[in-house]
């Protein structure tokens, strides 16, 4: 009898807690307290003599936090929409100390959660059971990834990827054609350019950069290299930017005027028809600004010489390296790079590359900064178009660079898949697909480099970051139109200088723990604050966080 | 009583006839072979000599404009139906609508010359230091040899990347790679040959007449040491053009716009499903190249191997 009764609780108990186990957090154990909402966290600038744009971040209550700014941004709510300003809780950045595990296992409020990364092959994302917004439709997302684009679309056809980034323009009609596939195009603005540093010889010499502005038939480059839906450039920024085209249109292909240009300029062609040699640097990365850079490389190789009598060694740089030196202006030669829109402003495109601060194309030049630096604190479009005009036609008459093209570039999924789509900003959300079965799987051109996406700036990172890390805002999945995520609304004063952040309720983290304001704040100052005990990261760079505000609060003197 | 050697009794015109060079070719043309590999590669050598003849276009020279041809466009071969109205291009058209055709035969001067320069190099600083090892001995020989060691530790193939890292990427620096990689096959060949040569009766005949050391060993001893050092040379330029293809597959051999067979795979690796032609003739290219070269190898190593040899007796 007594061993009947011992066996019925033992057997109680083990129900029970096969029911805890069930009902319980999905997340992992949490070994740190959750800190509950008191004192309200802020971050501040001693003043706005640093030179970034954001004086303070600071929670005003638990649900509140004002974003204080040194002069008004127009594109505020895009920046913050933006994936490297995801929340994390307070308590985990002071647990994981800003590094080390939150490298890896990221915990936001996302609809996936990461359950596991194994270095070298696969991010696995598990459905977060607690989302506060709609569920996704697969319970299991896998996140893989392959350098080579035959590969992928290998794995396509043969149904071991539901979806897959970056087609080579050569597979868009075969992906087109295939029935069982389907084809997305991805909207997101960007250009190709050919960048001079200004500083080194004979690109020093504005004609010789105007010659090759001339001299460059940028329509044979559009009409044999990219794919369909490209453009030849007009202007640096694609005209779908509000702004982005205001000015001239840039050269027209002219050789003979180009030719004449490098004459005038003390550049004659020798007894073998070369006016001088240089070099053309690129790296070998697929983008969808430059779906073929090795091809591209050799026909602007063959038009310097065969339109101007210049000589060009074209030199394939490691990719890291290439972007180091480029951006830093230490390439003698031609570069061949491009951006890719991060957020819907124009800003993001002539403020970053044209700015005073940027050396890739040598001395920055004050005709074109000046009005941009005056252009960027005025948020109504149409008073501001003089001044962008003013700036394009500096760039047309000064030729920092060429702008090239606005590549068309496309994703591909199985017919089966459905909601598949790509936004122009930010990355798919798995959560929006729908494979018609339990696991996602989606196949990405290489591995993230980390999942603290604070401090990461290539898309392959922020993929995955942005399926489980949200933002204050997020953008539309067909435009750049910004909408509430973690906040319902976050609306100015009259001058655009004070943002008030009203967040959701009753969102919760994947550990557990509730969001409030100061979690908030939390992430933004370990990111945006130089002396912030979490500000540590992968490479303590927190590049978007400098890039995007002007600068970091309390950086240490160079 | 001493016998008279067979070959001492023979009239001098058929010595003559028996002399090495004579006898290696005939039994060199006797196996099937050889005799592929050897006509393999005399017709590769007339394609890379006649290549302006043969080849219908420039290889560097794009065809846009000029003629209707579309990116990776396919073979176009008018005897195997393709549309007389379209221009014929035997081995299809590449991403730079460049004729494959005309730059697979200019790749042939190019892979000629990777092979016979850097073998050629690696030969000429192999033997040398092979040659000094072995007749001088002592510390020049430990000195030499150990330096040998050392490079032969590393796999030859990274050793030529760390070289290019070094020199810096191009077709020239390649050149000097694979040939630094090679030398010291050559100088142990030479070393053993010069080793068991010197201590010959007719070297030391020769010095006995008071000629000297370097004499003895540049007119005596290396001719001698020669047969060796063709089989393995002949080899050494197979896997030197190999080794030349995968460095410029990797992007840091021959740079574009050169017509060379590893950069034309390598520039199109991602549309082997898409455009098969385009790494399918210079892979195609290099097979046959390289096959030519061990196939005559093969040939001369049994040509000239003693132990194989069938000498022909006189009649």
């Amino acid at each position: 009898m007594r061993g009947n009764t011992l066996l019925k609780l033992l057997s109680l108990l083990v129900l029970a807690g096969l029911l805890l186990a069930a009902c319980g957090p999905t997340g992992p154990a949490r070994p740190y307290e959750e800190i509950d909402y008191e004192e309200p966290l802020s971050v501040a600038a001693a003043s706005c003599d640093y030179g970034g744009k954001i004086s303070s971040v600071a929670a005003t209550d638990r649900l509140t936090v004002v974003f204080t700014l040194c002069k008004p941004d127009p594109a505020f709510l895009a920046k913050a929409a933006f994936t490297p300003f995801g929340i994390q809780p307070r308590e985990y950045l002071d647990y994981t100390g800003g590094s080390g595990l939150l490298l890896e296992a990221p915990v936001g409020t996302g609809p996936y959660q990461v359950t596991e990364w194994e270095r070298g092959d696969h991010v696995t994302f598990t459905a977060f059971a607690d989302y506060w917004g709609a569920a996704p439709a697969a319970q299991t997302a896998v996140l893989r990834w392959s350098t080579e684009g035959a590969a992928r679309l290998l794995e396509l056809q043969a149904g071991t990827a539901d979806m897959i980034t970056n087609l080579s323009p050569a597979d868009i009609p075969g992906v087109e054609a295939d029935p069982n596939l389907q084809l997305i195009f991805n909207l997101n603005p960007n250009v190709f350019y050919v960048g001079f540093t200004n500083t080194f010889a004979p690109f020093d010499n504005a004609d010789v950069r105007r010659a090759i502005a001339m001299g460059l038939d940028r329509q044979r480059i559009v009409d044999n290299f990219y794919p369909p839906g490209s453009e030849v450039a007009s202007h640096f920024t694609p005209c779908s930017i509000p702004n982005g085209c205001a000015g001239d249109a840039w050269y027209d292909f002219d050789a003979d005027a180009a030719n004449a240009l490098l004459d005038a300029a003390g550049f004659p062609r020798g007894d073998d028809g070369v006016r001088f040699t240089t070099s053309i640097y690129y790296r070998d990365v697929f983008r969808g600004y430059l779906p073929e850079p090795g091809n591209v490389a050799v026909e602007i190789q063959s038009q310097l010489r065969d339109n101007l009598g210049i000589e060009a060694e074209v030199v394939v740089m490691e990719s890291g390296e290439f972007i180091a030196q480029s951006t830093n202006g230490a390439l003698s030669g031609i570069h061949l790079l491009g951006w890719g829109a991060d957020y819907p402003h124009v800003t993001n495109f002539l403020d970053f590359h044209f700015g005073s601060g940027n050396p890739q194309f040598g001395n920055a030049h004050p005709e074109i900064y000046e009005a941009l630096q005056e252009a960027s604190s005025i948020g109504d479009v149409a008073a501001a178009e003089p001044l962008y005009a003013d700036a394009n036609n500096a760039i047309k008459d000064l030729v920092p660079m060429i702008p090239v093209a606005h590549g068309a570039s496309a994703d591909a999924a199985l017919a089966s898949v459905s909601g598949a789509y790509v936004p122009p900003f930010g990355a798919t959300q798995f959560a929006f697909l729908d494979p018609g079965k339990d696991t996602l799987v989606f196949v990405q051109n290489a591995e993230p480099i980390s999942l603290y996406c604070a401090d990461e700036t290539d898309g392959e990172s922020l993929r995955p970051c942005q399926q489980a890390v949200e933002t204050l805002l997020e953008y539309g999945q067909d435009s750049g139109d910004t909408s509430g995520e973690l906040a319902t609304a976050c609306t100015s004063n009259a001058d655009s200088t004070v943002w008030t952040c009203t967040l959701r309720d009753g969102v919760t983290f994947h550990d557990g723990s509730a969001f409030d304001a100061n979690d908030v704040v939390a992430s933004w100052a370990a990111g945006l604050d130089a002396a912030n005990p979490n500000h540590v990261g992968n490479t303590g760079g927190f590049d978007y966080f400098a890039y995007l505000w002007d600068g970091l609060i309390n950086a240490p003197s160079e | 009583m001493t016998s008279i050697p067979e070959a001492a009794a023979l009239p001098a015109a058929s010595l003559r006839s028996n002399s090495l060079l004579r006898l290696t070719l005939r039994r060199l043309t006797r196996q099937r072979n050889a005799r592929v590999g050897l006509t393999i590669l005399i017709s590769l050598i007339l394609v890379a000599a006649f290549a302006p003849l043969i080849a219908p276009y420039e290889p560097n020279r794009d065809l846009i404009g000029i003629e209707p041809v579309t990116q990776r466009q396919k073979p176009c071969i008018h005897l195997l139906g393709c549309p007389a109205d379209q221009p014929q291009h035997i081995m299809g058209i590449d991403a730079n609508y460049r004729d494959v055709f005309s730059r697979v035969v200019y790749g042939t001067r190019v892979s000629l010359m990777v092979g016979f320069t850097t073998i050629g190099m690696a030969i000429l600083v192999g033997t040398l230091l092979g040659a000094v090892a072995g007749y001088a001995g002592g510390w020049a020989d430990n000195v030499i040899m150990r330096f040998m060691d050392v490079l032969l530790a590393f796999p030859g193939f990274l050793l030529a990347i760390a070289i290019i890292t070094v020199l810096g990427r191009g077709l020239q620096n390649a050149l000097y790679a694979i040939a630094i990689v090679n030398i010291p096959h050559f100088a142990r060949v030479v070393r053993a040959s010069v080793l068991s040569i010197k201590e010959q009766e007719f070297v030391a005949a020769t010095r006995a007449l008071g000629a000297s050391d370097t004499r003895i060993l540049f007119l005596r001893i290396l001719p001698n040491a020669l047969p060796p050092l063709i089989v393995q040379g002949t080899l050494g330029i197979a896997g030197a053009i190999l080794e030349a293809a995968a460095l410029s597959f990797l992007g840091i051999g021959a740079q574009p716009p050169t017509p060379e067979w590893g950069t034309m795979l390598g520039t199109e690796r991602n549309q082997v499903f898409t455009a098969p032609h385009l790494v399918f003739f210079p892979g195609i290219a290099i097979m046959i190249t390289v096959l030519a070269f061990n196939l005559l190898g093969d040939g001369l190593r049994d040509a000239m191997d003693p132990r194989l040899a069938q000498v022909s007796k006189p009649r």
